[in-house]
């Protein structure tokens, strides 16, 4: 049952700071306590490797297991959190939303935590969904302003429809094995139906992953305050795309084409998101295309099957992001802008300035870091998958150093300004700086005994690599960072050496966004628009010519009908009339005054229903027998 | 037992009738106290429910024994839940505050009668009984329309009225046929009737019975393109007659669906199960397209209510298809029911809250409202929750049903399922749109006096989203009552 606490100790922490009184000044120490708890429960849960099973309803069981890449990640999530979560609690006031902003938080962990430890599809994608859900109401914190509320429904919609194909892998999962569980589809054999899972864990990743075609959605999730940026672009949210392929990529590696696609779309994305990030001008921008650029070299390497290597990316790319995404916070709060041209705060703000470079030298993956490590594992396991894959990953390690040396320098480089009001709080440093060590630590990995632990931890492989690689990589280091360094010094390193046109090209996502409002967006909303008035003037006015064809022909079928009833009954009361009029002549008075009532009463019965006739019911049921008749019409057409 | 929960109501409609017309809360108390009693009924039958295959409960009379109708009434696990949905959306209905125009007596007296009516519907186990309700239910909501509604009441009321006369006209011709073609044992007795499967598989006869019952319900379901009555019959209705009519009538065609064309002629149809697929994947995309369009709040959640059916009739289809899995039939299958509940519960809830709205706004445009989430945080954070359950997010209610529905469609018609799945992205962006429009952003100067949703509103609206949370949950108590009736239906 220890596998739970993951996940209930940041729903129930959610709840209490819920319940707290807007202003409470225990509304930061217990989000980080929560968070701090659950990291501990995931080490617990993570050594224990506890799972546990629960009845959905209708025989199905759903699952939770601490297994494999998940032990790492379980623990990964919190850890991050805790460092981000204080990190919003000391920067933003409770005027701002502070409650709301750290309940979502909590929740958040807490539904990672679930699409974590998930062991079957249902569970993945209850906490999947929910994951994207609360991103919606962070990036939307700020509800009052209009574009912000745009921004949070794009990246809502945009995954969403990447969870289509989670919902086809689950379906699948289904059809092939009668359950949801990943160890059943891994005993399956049913190539088809494992086509389809892979096919949609590859869409629904490449959503959530902001990987091509769907990554500019990140662009969007900017509009949030940077903590969210920080923890969604670190060890949730986006981290569950890669997450989800490394923990299945076992049970689809019999997939012929799943691992080529994987490896194919990541190494498109790594160079794509890397030249995004280079460009861009946008500090949190910037940071958004190397996050697409980085989860796209994590993906190369479990497309390849060397989970390992994919899971210790992760891992380092999720201290370090979130270390770089808080830089950039503080950084806005100084300068008050998030334009690179206007940065440059290394003499203000010294320590901060440190801290975020030892997350550009991780971003730029330079040894002995750990990120360097993982780097180089995902470099030798794209060369395993073929010499064009090793060298698309050697030029979007050269991308990396490029994009992570730009950020530093125009940054936090040396520039004029020499102080700013609104430095970092105490808080706020010690989150950096835990990121910090947290990034430093992982150079251990570099030590003897690394490659195993790395594989002990994550259940997965390495590539045996080799020298030449890690040369390879140097020189591609060094080059680049050579290069960035004589633009920063001829003063051309905001626009990276790029003529203007090209340089926004390629920074807004090559164009993407525009083409799928183009594409996609808009012809959609056309159609909705055209089916809305087509639904009022073409189908319910095809209803209302159809009933005014039924009331004409109602309308010529009552005179009809009234002609002849009314003829039938003056006929009746004529003729009894006049045959009363006979027998007055011939018979008794008695007689006659009787048989005069019957006609009278006739006569009046035929004038009531001559009334009851042009009384709407008649129009009602000849609508009926027409609408009757058409349905019979109808059917019989059919057969 | 089952019968006093029709009976009850139904007298009390008579007896409230004689209220005096100025003592209005007395009359709510009178009309709540007595649409309890179906719902404490309905407790305690789910309590007695065994879950076996076939009917319990069963109480039978001969009515027209000279040509085999009877008085029958029972549950399975299929009317349970929806006679408990129905017990509970009534006497939220009947809380919820609205304008009676000064005539409280009537109008919870039509109410009261509409719950007898729709009580029936779901108990009766005779075809002919079965009609009577759905004929008496129009009746009721007629009323209820025509005089409590706004706008162009009297013109919505009398289309909803002829156009599902007309399918129920279709009905009765449906039910004659069952009744004329099968042959010695001829009756309207659906227990016998579905143990016996009388009506040949092949045939013309079979074929137009289908057709003319299918019709009749797809009107009252509703599916595209039959439901151009419903937006113009919810926009200008009551709010607790809008959550009637999507929570309660509109399942009289789904059900119907299940109850006489899946259990009664099910080879019939086996062979009728794709188109009837493919209409409910048109009007699931359909209702959600049209939807995104619509300016006007209520009518945009009236069309969400064409796609939701859309996703019922999709499972049912499923579940028809006698070649699959029956795995993959019987979850479908479920997954339709709880839709049935789900959607009444959260479309219910929303055509309250659009009352809400209306009470205060006079208007249900949404480019009039806006930033309603600073001074109403209640009515921001109710709408909030039923309209992430109505676009399926997990935890709540709809999510449950509709991730069945297509985990057992996928099996079976894997294109369908995943044209189906675009559905669940247009009505995100759509709700999502709708909440934006109406409760963030800037709040317009004019909304400076909005008042929060008042203890009543509240108090009418708390059991539904308490029940869609513990749904979406832990659904196990639900889906296993449900699953004992699609198990039986599907053969697993």
């Amino acid at each position: 049952m220890t596998v739970w606490l993951p996940i209930l100790i940041p729903v129930l922490g959610s709840a209490l700071i819920g319940g707290l009184r807007r202003k409470s000044r225990l509304l930061g120490p217990i989000a980080v306590a929560s968070a701090a708890a659950t990291s501990l429960a995931a080490v617990a849960v993570a050594l224990s490797e506890s799972t546990t099973t629960w009845s959905w309803g209708g025989g199905i069981e759903l699952g939770l297991a601490a297994v494999d890449a998940g032990r790492v990640m379980v623990v990964l999530v919190p850890l991050v959190a805790t460092a981000v979560i204080a990190f919003a609690a000391s920067s933003m006031s409770e005027d701002q939303g502070l409650g709301r902003l750290l309940v979502l938080l909590t929740a958040f962990v807490g539904a990672m935590e679930l699409l974590v430890l998930a062991s079957d599809f249902l569970t993945l994608l209850i906490g999947w969904e929910l994951v994207g859900a609360t991103s919606w109401a962070l990036i939307g914190h700020d509800w009052r302003n209009p574009k912000s509320l745009i921004s949070a429904k794009e990246a809502f919609v945009t995954t969403r429809f990447g969870d289509i194909g989670l919902y086809i892998a689950a379906g699948a999962t289904f059809a092939a094995t009668g359950t949801f569980s990943y160890d059943a589809l891994a005993s399956s054999s049913d190539q088809l139906w494992l086509g389809i899972v892979a096919g949609g864990i590859i869409v629904a990743a490449a959503a959530k992953s902001a990987q091509l075609p769907f990554s500019p959605w990140l662009f969007s999730a900017m509009a949030g305050p940077t903590p969210v940026s920080a923890l969604l672009h670190s060890a949730t949210m986006v981290a569950a795309g890669g997450y989800a392929l490394i923990r299945l990529q076992p049970a689809l590696s019999v997939v012929p084409w799943f691992g080529t696609t994987v490896v194919a779309l990541g190494l498109l994305t790594a160079l794509a998101g890397g030249l995004v990030a280079y460009a861009q001008t946008d500090f949190k921008k910037a940071l958004a295309g190397s996050t697409s650029a980085q989860y796209g070299l994590m993906l190369v390497a479990a497309g390849a099957g060397f989970t390992a290597a994919g899971m210790g990316q992760l891992t380092a790319h999720a201290f370090f992001k979130a270390l770089l995404f808080l830089g950039a916070g503080v950084a806005q709060h100084a300068a008050g802008t998030l334009d690179l041209g206007k940065l440059r705060l290394g003499r203000a703000l010294p320590q901060i300035a440190v801290l975020f470079g030892i997350g550009a030298v991780a971003l730029a993956a330079v040894p002995p870091l750990g990120a360097a490590f993982s780097k180089e594992a995902v470099l030798a396991a794209a060369v395993e998958s073929g010499a064009w894959v090793g060298a698309g990953v050697v030029v979007a390690g050269i991308l990396s150093a490029l994009y992570a040396s730009r950020l530093h320098l125009l940054a936090f480089g040396r520039g004029d300004i020499t102080e700013v009001e609104a430095g970092p709080t105490r808080v706020e440093t010690v989150s950096l700086a835990f990121l910090a060590a947290a990034t430093l630590a992982l150079s251990l990995l570099w030590l003897p005994g690394g490659e195993e632990l790395l594989e002990d931890l994550t259940g997965g492989d390495l590539a045996e690599g080799k020298p030449w690689e890690l040369l390879v990589s140097l020189g591609g280091i060094t080059a680049a960072v050579a290069l960035v360094w004589t633009l920063f010094k001829r003063g051309s390193l905001v626009t990276g050496g790029l003529p203007d046109p090209v340089r926004r090209f390629m920074a807004g996502w090559f164009g993407l966004p525009a083409s799928a409002k183009h594409v996609i967006v808009d012809p959609m909303l056309r159609t909705s628009r055209g089916w809305s008035k087509g639904d009022v003037s073409v189908i319910d006015g095809a209803v209302r010519a159809l009933a005014a064809a039924a009331l004409g022909a109602s309308g010529g079928l009552r005179r009809g009908v009234e002609k002849l009833v009314d003829g039938v009954v003056w006929a009746l009361a004529g003729g009894t009339v006049r045959t009363a009029d006979m027998s007055r002549d011939v018979d008794e008075i008695g007689v006659d005054g009787a048989v005069e009532g019957v006609a009278t009463a006739i006569g009046y019965g035929g004038q009531q229903s001559q009334r009851s006739q042009s009384g709407m019911s008649h129009d009602y049921y000849t609508v009926m027998v027409v609408g009757g008749l058409v349905a019979v019409a109808v059917a019989a057409v059919w057969r | 037992m089952l019968t006093t929960s029709i009976v009850v109501p139904a007298i009390a409609s008579v007896l409230i009738l004689g209220f005096p017309r100025g003592r209005e809360r007395f009359t709510r108390w009178f009309a709540f106290g007595v649409s309890l009693v179906p719902l404490i009924l309905m407790i305690v039958a789910w309590i007695r429910f065994e879950g076996g295959p076939g009917f319990e409960l069963v109480e039978s009379v001969p009515w027209i024994p000279s040509i085999g109708v009877t008085y029958q009434v029972g549950i399975d696990g299929l009317s349970l839940p929806l006679l408990a949905l129905t017990a509970l959306l009534f006497s939220a209905s009947i809380v919820f505050p609205v304008d009676l125009k000064g005539r409280a007596p009537q109008y919870f007296a039509a109410f009261l009668f509409l719950e007898a009516a729709s009580l029936g519907l779901f108990l009766a186990l005779d075809l002919i009984l079965f009609f009577v309700f759905f004929d008496l239910s129009l009746v009721g909501m007629y009323f209820l329309i025509a005089i409590w509604g706004h706008g162009d009441a009297h013109r919505s009321a009398l289309k909803f009225f002829i156009y599902t006369l007309v399918g129920s006209l279709a009905l009765l011709l449906g039910i004659l046929g069952i009744y004329l073609n099968s042959g010695d044992t001829a009756t309207f007795d659906m227990i016998k009737i579905i143990s016996t499967q009388p009506i040949p598989a092949t045939g013309l006869a079979s074929v137009l019975i289908f057709w003319a019952i299918a019709f009749a319900f797809m009107v009252k379901t509703p599916l595209a393109p039959f439901h151009t009555w419903l937006p113009p019959a919810h926009v200008d209705a009551p709010a607790p007659a809008s959550t009637i009519l999507a929570g309660v009538l509109l399942k009289m065609g789904t059900y119907g669906f299940v109850r006489i064309l899946l259990q009664v002629m099910p080879e019939t149809f086996d062979r009728f199960a794709l188109p009837i697929a493919v209409i409910a994947v048109i009007s699931i995309i359909y209702g959600a397209m049209v939807a995104m369009a619509q300016t006007n709040l209520k009518r945009l959640v009236a069309y969400t209510s064409v796609n939701h059916m859309g996703y019922v009739i999709l499972g049912v289809a499923v579940a028809a298809t006698l070649a699959a899995p029956s795995e993959a039939r019987s979850i479908a299958l479920t997954g339709a029911t709880i839709e049935m509940v789900a959607h009444g519960l959260i479309t219910g809830a929303l055509f309250l809250l659009t009352g809400s709205v209306l009470a205060r706004a006079k208007t249900y445009e949404m480019g009039e409202l806006g930033g309603l989430a600073a001074k109403a945080p209640a009515l921001t954070g109710i709408t909030l929750v039923a309209a992430f359950a109505s676009l399926g997010l997990p935890g709540l209610a709809g999510f449950v049903a509709e991730f069945q529905i297509f985990a057992g469609t996928l099996a079976v018609y894997p294109w369908l399922a995943a044209i189906g799945l675009l559905g669940i992205v247009i009505t995100a962006a759509l709700f999502l749109r709708m909440v934006q429009r109406v409760f963030l952003g800037p709040l317009p100067d004019r909304w400076s006096l909005w008042t929060d949703l008042g203890p009543w509103e509240i108090a009418a609206l708390a059991p539904m989203m308490v029940l869609i949370v513990v749904i979406g949950v832990v659904p196990a108590w639900l889906i296993d009552v449900i699953n004992s009736a699609s198990k039986f239906m599907t053969g697993g």
